[in-house]
């Protein structure tokens, strides 16, 4: 791998990111672990720089956690037929956000009985323009099993498939920069949302008013899914840590009285 | 197939309206008196509005709800002016141990305007606030917070503040912290937490500055 002067953000960023999930202090620690090779290392930072793409069931212990646990405790909390509404931040080019459709269509045997809205929301409208179309190829849908691809897509040329029409409908995309109070709050208040790996990129500052704007966006017991290598808990205590068998997700505390 | 519906209605609860103008006389009056809602939004609201640093550190002492506190620190690290730092490092001298820390994670949000504080906190009489001090510094450039923290070494009397001193050391000092960190121990000699950190510094310093072999 070789990668020019105009890529230097792209490494520094995901050097940065290998270096928060190895909980390491300085890039000097960092680098002495990579050059023992602890822990498998070499190849976490391979991957870090070959995976530079979102795909389909992205750490998807945490979609399971959302139909096993979280929606249970937002239908027990809003009754039987209330609507559920789910929000992915930043969506990118709408992986994450059909990648939510699917699985509750899949997974959750509720899916008939509740009004579902799912919003998608980037700060970079080339990519919300993409996800609108939702035509991906191999590597997006590569953790897809066969028979899901088959159900849900399209195929579209050699290496390219369309996701149906009918999940296309079902996503609302929205333009949000989620430092902005301004475009968060028009969006509303959210059971879910998916805010994962882009806090990990932000300034101090940054992150508190973010965590401050997604609270807003909560229901108050509603839930937010980080990345794996983020932790809520050193950005704000605005939100409770709750463990589940899959995932540790944060939730707005249900009984605030404040925004 | 079972179809997800895109919601007709908006969200019947929203999050208050941002693009309302909020009205400077009625922001402070509600950081000062407000509900926890009003005194809520007003922190959020507080950027930008002139005297907003002064209202929100004298609500923060008093507010008793912890997410609208920190909503108010969070204010005080968006208005980022000499005004915000000002309101924001008495509070290191603070008796509640939360206001003291939210003060510390605010000013460290705003590196630049800090640094010319870093040295006169580094000699403050309280030590408490010493200490906080060799975090402010960690934050600072590299080579002036190593010379900062190692002129504290040379004549700290309190090993707490010490050992914070050397715990940052260890991230950003260079070869001549060595001397200044043998001195410490010397001085420190028995006191065994302290004795051992200064060993785990030293040798991380001289591990990270001796030449490294070509692979």
């Amino acid at each position: 791998m070789s990668f020019s002067d105009a890529k230097r953000y792209y490494v520094e960023r995901r050097i940065a990111e290998r270096m928060v999930a190895t909980a390491a202090l300085s890039f000097a620690s960092y680098f002495a672990r990579l050059r023992m090779d602890l822990d498998g290392e070499v190849e976490h930072f391979v991957n870090a720089f070959t995976v530079n793409e979102t795909y389909f069931y992205r750490e998807d212990h945490q979609l399971r956690c959302l139909t096993t646990n979280l929606l249970a405790e937002r239908v027990a909390a809003k009754g039987p037929s209330a609507a559920i509404r789910i929000w992915s931040v930043p969506c990118s080019t709408g992986e994450e956000p059909y990648s939510i459709a699917i699985w509750l269509l899949e997974n959750w045997p509720l899916v008939d009985r509740h009004e579902i809205e799912i919003v998608a929301s980037d700060i970079d409208t080339a990519v919300l323009e993409k996800a609108r179309e939702g035509l991906f190829g191999k590597r997006a849908l590569m953790r897809l099993p066969t028979e899901i691809v088959a159900k849900y897509f399209t195929p579209e040329g050699p290496d390219a498939w369309r996701i149906l029409a009918d999940l296309r409908d079902s996503v609302r995309f929205t333009q949000v920069n989620i430092v902005k109070p301004e475009e968060t709050r028009p969006n509303g208040r959210f059971d879910v949302v998916f805010c994962r790996n882009v806090l990990i990129y932000f300034d101090d500052a940054s992150r508190r008013i973010a965590a401050e704007n997604l609270y807003e966006n909560l229901e108050p017991g509603g839930f937010i899914c980080l990345g794996h290598t983020e932790s809520m808990s050193r950005i704000s205590p605005l939100f409770e840590v709750r463990r589940f068998a899959d995932a540790i997700v944060y939730r707005r505390p249900p009984g605030e009285r404040h925004g | 197939m079972p179809l997800i519906r895109k919601s007709a209605t908006p969200a019947a609860a929203s999050p208050p309206d941002a693009a309302k103008v909020p009205d400077a006389a009625n922001v402070l009056e509600a950081l000062a008196s407000g509900t926890e809602e009003e005194r809520w939004e007003a922190a959020r609201a507080a950027p930008g509005i002139p005297g907003a640093a002064k209202a929100l550190a004298d609500a923060a002492k008093r507010e008793t709800s912890p997410g609208v506190r920190e909503a108010m620190f969070t204010a005080l690290t968006r208005i980022a002016s000499p005004e915000s730092v000002e309101q924001l490092v008495p509070l290191l001298r603070s008796d509640d141990a939360w206001l003291r820390t939210a003060a510390l994670d605010s000013l460290r949000a705003m590196k630049s305007l800090v640094g010319p504080y870093v040295p006169n906190l580094l000699h403050d009489a309280n030590s408490d606030v010493r200490l906080l001090a060799c975090e402010l510094a960690r934050e600072q450039p590299g080579k002036e917070s190593a010379a900062l923290l190692c002129e504290l070494l040379e004549t700290e009397q309190e090993p707490n503040v010490c050992a914070s001193a050397v715990e940052v050391l260890a991230e950003i000092g260079g070869p001549e912290a060595l001397p200044v960190l043998a001195r410490c121990e010397e001085r420190f000699r028995g006191v065994s937490f302290l004795e051992f950190a200064i060993r785990i510094t030293a040798d991380r310093i001289r591990a990270s500055s001796s030449p490294k072999p070509r692979a």
